[in-house]
């Protein structure tokens, strides 16, 4: 160690502060990492488990029954190949541009916000159990429609963003970390859904935890057959998404929600109260985590249920694989939407489980998370012989 | 050479503790060192100095072996040594004491000394803290430290920090000690402490190196001095041969007025009225208690005193950053006492923060967002909620232009400046929006002598321009090359507001330090108060 | 540290006093406290060095899942189901990922936070696609678990007899504990952690490797939590992976145990116990015939107790150096 950081310290620190370029080439190099590693837990995965067909025979091994190529190719085809997986594919990637534009409002702020996926089910909550009410008193026609749906995705607003806005007020006035606070808060956020659902507002005759399912005026018109996609849906986000990008880069309000975030005894001193921006920043994130779940209830599921999937977390792994850009944001979300939907594929067609992509998540976000591994793989490559990393190691 | 010294009388052994010789040390890009010969005799103190940058940390950093050197040797006690890391150093009889103390606040005293190398029991299974205790108490007393072993470092004082800093090089046996820019955090007092510790040491033997910037330190407590520019060593002379015009001249290769030429400027009205402020901490400790002062137009007010006296709480009242519990504050004839910071920003008030990667840059934004901090609600930047891009960086060219700053490009990020270009910089960006009034919180600390001149040349050309300037530092030489009037804070009250050509350094620091010097006329509110009470 | 022990003891006392607790719900209280107390002393170990590590759930997740498919796979190997080998195996491998995640951290200077994040997202993926592998199915089938051991004498006690019929897990907490506090308070290696979270230079500077430091400290983190999810594991005698796997969060609660406790050995084990007594409380009102209702509620306390603490109560005295990069200044 004792020689690593003159060597290759101020050499890479130049890579150290990416440009957008480097972010982007660290981005797709990060999933191609995480797409090689699944692809060895594919085949590794395959000469455990049992099949009929088998794709390969090693000898002392046994029969490897997936083939990573096939499995990988089968996901984009599931994914894209057809209108029903375009439609799944869309869906996935709308709902991940809230959640993932939810967790990158939060970091450009400065701010870790892990609770997405808690704001997101009691948003989910707050818009179906409003849009159940709300859609028994109107016109069932296009002007209930038009009543319904934005009131519904304001209700799931105001819900994430009360959740949102708990761990901004405990970061701004008693100093709580939000990375504990919001986990602490995902755990409370679906006990005490469940609870009320399976208690008190849920459709109690059932055995399984649910609310009754929301009128068709409070969902969102279909754009694709067999498929519940909604173009109005995506456009809607990709319009926030890049409301958002604005928000940061021409505003009075964005620059200083970033710099109370980043730097709070800076933004005082420029002016600003710090606290109340950070309370704001946080509100503005769980409300665009509450906006995935009314998106959820009215464009996916139609009604709230137990197991919501964990499209919090999938968009911690959309901002950071976007570099928390909110513009990078929407290629993130078509990717990843590409790849949540294709895994339903790969568990139909060819049996591969489709935890295979809750893995590849949770690898991106390993990868995207140590730059500093590409920059040594980068100086490796370029340099040839150049031992540093190597020194690096072996001194431990 | 061989002259003895009047402070000490030591004589001369002639042998060489230290003996670097043809050091050079590369970094991509940059040559730290180049080719230095350095030597220091057995039993001496003997001062390093050099500009910022100048390659002094780089140099003892090789001494003590944190660096190879690209090339040269080194030498102790006329045997040569080739050092893989600190502990090498260490064993060869070398310790060093760095600017920021390497103590863990959390740990005691003893634990912090004997840390990295405890003296433990049960064959290994645990850490002897009797012994630890024991040792450095006995270590303590052998020197003369007054000091608790089993004392948190969080607890103790910034002097009985660093004495615990020198204990740790003691106990490792260490008797070639490097003390980097040790007066640096210390109250007159303190030095003049650390100064008789030093003396003590080499009574006992031991070799002293300190790193300072500061020439009458080097002077008064070195036997030899050493002068770096640019990583060179320029020249080895004894303190006794030597003046402050000398090594000034060898420091920044070229004469540097160290009087600053201050021209009359006509006092016009206040701009600033301070009146009865008290402030109180978090915990409702006073820190402030009832301060008057005004500070007129064409004027600098410079406040003096130890750190820590309430200047810091005083300042960010003044600048809206802390409410006041009492008193009022009147800028330019309207009371703002109650008025936001952002409002007083506007209003034409400039700052100077003391904590300048705390409050006055956002380290991760570079220079081009760094530029409107502060400003970005000003109409020439945004029109109320959209910011106007272009007129922000036209802004940030111009003062990276005309404050030199280095280097010059709006799109490097803060934390990739020397302290001093983030400093010009933010001189820069609060001076160009004409301000009627600047409030400069230790506007030199951590700033090398070139930008220094530089900062005070601007000082002094807004009060030309019949700005308020509000000076406070705790360099005395500064506040009183500076001001017009010395305000002198202590224990969270102005003790006493004093001509600086009617004053002594000593006069000064007796009033910093809470006393009344005998027989001097001085304007104290609180004085006052009690007088009419 | 004081406040947070007071508030625990207080709080046994006065479910002790009700008498909803008889000595056999204080045994299944300890058994559900293995993961959590365990988890808690491991990440005090690590964010003590200075390396937060958020992802002790997925550690734990590794132990529990290593353990059930080590036993399985051994099972059928000619050494048979021997259930101190998977349990051997288990912590090895939750160490393993351990040394990964502390390779991350301090040789690729990966943020602690994002990757310690991915730790747990990871595990939390790989286990149920890998139960799925194995066994078809996200839950493992019964495949056999530690038996009680009962300590002669005292467990024929009346009424506190309970008490001394443990599993090994339960054991094994019992004297991590003490032991766990001896290290970090009596030991140079104590220190070395200490000075490591603390202020690292100060320990580089005298001569400590803070590196070597650091990943002991972590790699201690893998051992604990692999002990604590194979220990909850080989209890029950199955791995679930459905929903949140069987682990449900109880890597954040011992996240929490440790910030309640504030990193002390002995704190963190008796909020990991309140903890799991709520637990114990749940799964005994639930017996109560259709006394359900607010078992989730109860299983929310926990969460619910740390943000009052975080709120109100004040910062606990997280290492000042957690969670930087410590790079040698050679």
């Amino acid at each position: 160690m004792s020689r690593l950081p003159t060597s290759i310290g101020a050499a890479l620190d130049r890579l150290v502060d990416a440009s957008p370029v480097e972010r982007i080439v660290i981005s797709i190099a990060s999933l191609l990492f995480a797409v090689a590693v699944g692809a060895v837990l594919v085949l590794v995965s395959g000469f455990v488990t049992e099949c009929d067909d088998p794709f390969v025979l090693l000898p002392g091994v046994g029969y490897g029954c997936y083939n990573p190529l096939e499995v990988y190719w089968t996901m984009l085809e599931g994914a894209f190949g057809s209108s029903s997986g375009l439609g799944r594919t869309l869906q996935e990637t709308t709902l991940l541009l809230f959640t993932g534009l939810s967790v990158a409002v939060a970091f450009r702020a400065g701010l870790f916000n892990i609770g997405t996926q808690g704001q997101m089910v009691l948003g989910a909550l707050a818009t179906a159990l409003v849009v159940l009410e709300l859609g028994q008193l109107v016109p069932q026609n296009v002007v209930g429609m038009v009543i319904v749906i934005p009131v519904g995705i304001a209700a799931g607003a105001l819900a994430g963003g009360i959740w949102g806005m708990i761990p901004g007020l405990m970061k701004a006035y008693a100093d709580a970390h939000e990375v504990i606070t919001t986990i602490m808060l995902n755990f409370i956020a679906t006990g005490v859904a469940l609870y009320l659902v399976q208690n008190h507002v849920g459709d109690l005759t059932s055995d399984s935890v649910l609310t009754e399912t929301i009128p068709s005026v409070a969902r969102f018109p279909t754009s694709i057959s067999d498929s519940r996609f909604s173009m109005y849906a995506l456009i809607g986000a990709l319009l926030v998404a890049v409301g958002i990008s604005l928000l940061y880069t021409r505003t009075i309000l964005g620059y200083e929600l970033r710099t109370s975030g980043i730097q709070e005894t800076a933004a005082e001193y420029s002016g600003v109260n710090a606290k109340r921006n950070i309370v704001t920043s946080m509100t503005l994130s769980g409300a665009l985590g509450g906006v995935a779940g009314a998106i959820y209830v009215m464009m996916v599921q139609y009604r709230w249920q137990s197991g919501i999937p964990a499209l919090g977390f999938d968009g911690i792994a959309v901002s950071i694989l976007a570099g928390n850009n909110p513009i990078g944001v929407i290629p993130a979300s078509l990717l990843f939407g590409g790849l949540k939907s294709g895994s339903v594929a790969i568990d139909l067609s060819l049996g591969v489980p489709n935890e295979l992509v809750d893995v590849l998540r949770g690898l991106i976000i390993l990868f995207i998370a140590m730059p500093e591994f590409f920059r040594m793989l980068g100086k490796w490559s370029g340099f040839g012989s150049d031992p540093v990393g190597a020194s690096g190691g072996e001194e431990a | 050479m061989n002259v003895d010294d009047e402070s000490s009388n030591r004589t001369r052994t002639g042998n060489l503790a230290v003996h670097l010789d043809g050091i050079t040390k590369r970094f991509p890009g940059v040559i730290a060192n180049d080719d230095v010969d350095f030597e220091v005799e057995s039993g001496t103190i003997h001062a390093l100095i050099g500009e910022n940058g100048a390659g002094k940390t780089t140099l003892m950093n090789v001494l003590y072996g944190l660096y190879e050197p690209t090339e040269g040797s080194v030498w102790i006690h006329g045997e040569r040594r080739e050092f893989d890391g600190p502990r090498d150093a260490m064993e060869a009889g070398i310790g060093m004491i760095h600017q920021h103390f390497m103590l863990v606040d959390t740990m005691t005293v003893a634990e912090n000394v004997v840390l990295g190398d405890e003296p433990t029991k049960w064959g290994g299974l645990a850490t002897d803290r009797k012994k630890a205790i024991e040792e450095t108490k006995a270590l303590a007393k052998q020197y003369g430290f007054d000091l608790d072993p089993t004392k948190r470092i969080q607890d103790i004082s910034v002097g009985e920090q660093q004495r615990v800093e020198i204990l740790k090089t003691l106990y490792r046996g260490s008797d070639i000690l490097i003390l980097d820019e040790p007066t640096a955090v210390l109250t007159p007092q303190e030095v003049d402490g650390l100064f008789g510790i030093l003396e003590e040491l080499i009574a006992e033997g031991k070799t002293i190196i300190f790193i300072t910037h500061k020439l009458s330190e080097a002077l008064h407590a070195a036997d030899d001095i050493s002068v770096l520019r640019d990583g060179e060593l320029v020249d080895t002379v004894s303190a006794e041969n030597a003046s402050r015009e000398d090594l000034a001249r060898m420091m920044v290769g070229r004469d540097v007025l160290l009087e600053v030429d201050k021209p009359d400027v006509e006092r016009g009205n206040p701009i600033l009225e301070v009146e009865e402020v008290t402030v109180e901490d978090e915990r409702g400790v006073t820190v402030v208690d009832g301060v008057d002062f005004s500070v007129h137009e064409g004027e600098v007010i410079g406040i003096a005193g130890v750190d820590g006296n309430g200047q810091s709480e005083l300042v960010e009242t003044i600048t809206g950053l802390q409410t006041p519990s009492d008193g009022s504050i009147t800028f330019d004839g309207t009371e703002i006492t109650d008025v936001s910071r952002a409002d007083r920003i506007g209003m034409g008030m400039a700052y100077i923060a003391e904590d300048r990667q705390k409050r006055s840059l956002v380290m991760e934004y570079e220079l081009r967002r760094n530029g409107i901090l502060g400003c970005q609600r000003l109409p020439e930047f945004s029109n109320g909620w959209r910011i106007d891009w272009e007129s922000a960086e036209d802004y940030v060219d111009d003062v990276i232009d005309e404050y030199d700053v280095r280097p010059p490009d709006p799109s490097a990020e803060a934390h990739s400046l020397s302290g001093g270009n983030q400093q010009k910089f933010i001189v820069g960006r609060e001076f160009e929006r004409d301000p009627s009034l600047v409030i400069a919180s230790q506007p030199t600390r951590g700033v090398d002598i070139g930008s220094i001149e530089f900062i005070h040349d601007r000082l002094l050309d807004l009060r030309a321009d019949g700005k308020g300037v509000l000076l406070v530092s705790s360099k005395l030489e500064e506040v009183r090359r500076l001001s017009d009037r010395i305000a002198v804070m202590y224990d969270g009250d102005i003790v006493g507001i004093v001509d600086p050509a009617d004053v002594t350094e000593e006069e000064l620091g007796l009033l910093m330090a809470g006393e009344r010097p005998t027989g001097m006329d001085v304007d104290s509110a609180r004085v006052r108060r009690r007088e009419s009470a | 540290m004081a406040l947070g022990a007071v508030f625990v003891g207080l709080f046994i006392f006065a479910l002790w006093t009700v008498g909803l607790v008889g000595s056999s719900s204080i045994s299944s209280a300890l058994r559900l406290t293995v993961p959590i107390g365990f988890a808690a002393m491991g990440g005090i170990f690590a964010e003590k060095a200075g390396v937060i590590n958020i992802g002790l759930e997925g550690l734990l997740i590794i132990g529990a899942f290593g353990a059930i498919a080590s036993l399985y796979a051994l099972s059928v190997t000619p050494i048979g189901a021997s259930i101190w080998l998977a349990f051997a195996f288990a912590v090895v491998a939750s160490t393993v990922v351990a040394l990964l995640f502390a390779i991350v951290c301090i040789e690729f200077k990966a943020d602690q936070i994002i990757a310690g994040l991915a730790v747990w997202l990871i595990a939390l993926g790989f286990a149920p696609f890998a139960s799925y592998i194995i066994w078809d199915q996200t839950n493992s089938p019964s495949v056999g678990s530690f038996s009680a051991w009962a300590i002669p004498g005292l467990s024929d006690l009346p009424v506190i007899g309970g008490l001394f019929v443990a599993t090994p897990p339960v054991i094994l907490l019992i004297i991590a504990v003490p032991v766990s506090w001896y290290l970090l308070n009596r030991t140079t290696f104590g220190m070395w952690i200490e000075a490591s979270g603390e202020d690292p230079k100060s320990l580089d500077t005298a001569g400590v490797d803070v590196r070597k430091v650091r990943y002991a400290g972590v790699l201690l983190s893998g051992v604990y939590c692999g002990i604590g999810g194979a220990g909850m594991a080989l209890t029950v005698g199955q791995f679930v992976g459905s929903g949140d796997t069987m682990m449900d969060g109880r890597g954040f609660i011992g996240l929490t145990a440790y910030l309640i406790g504030n990193y002390n050995p002995i704190a963190a084990f008796f909020a990991s116990f309140l903890f799991a007594g709520l637990e114990a409380l749940q799964i005994q009102v639930q017996q109560i015939a259709g006394f359900d209702v607010s078992s989730r509620l109860i299983g929310i306390i926990p969460y619910v107790t740390v943000l009052v603490v975080l709120a109100f109560v004040g910062k606990t005295q997280m290492p000042s150096s957690a969670g930087d990069h410590y790079e040698s200044d050679d």
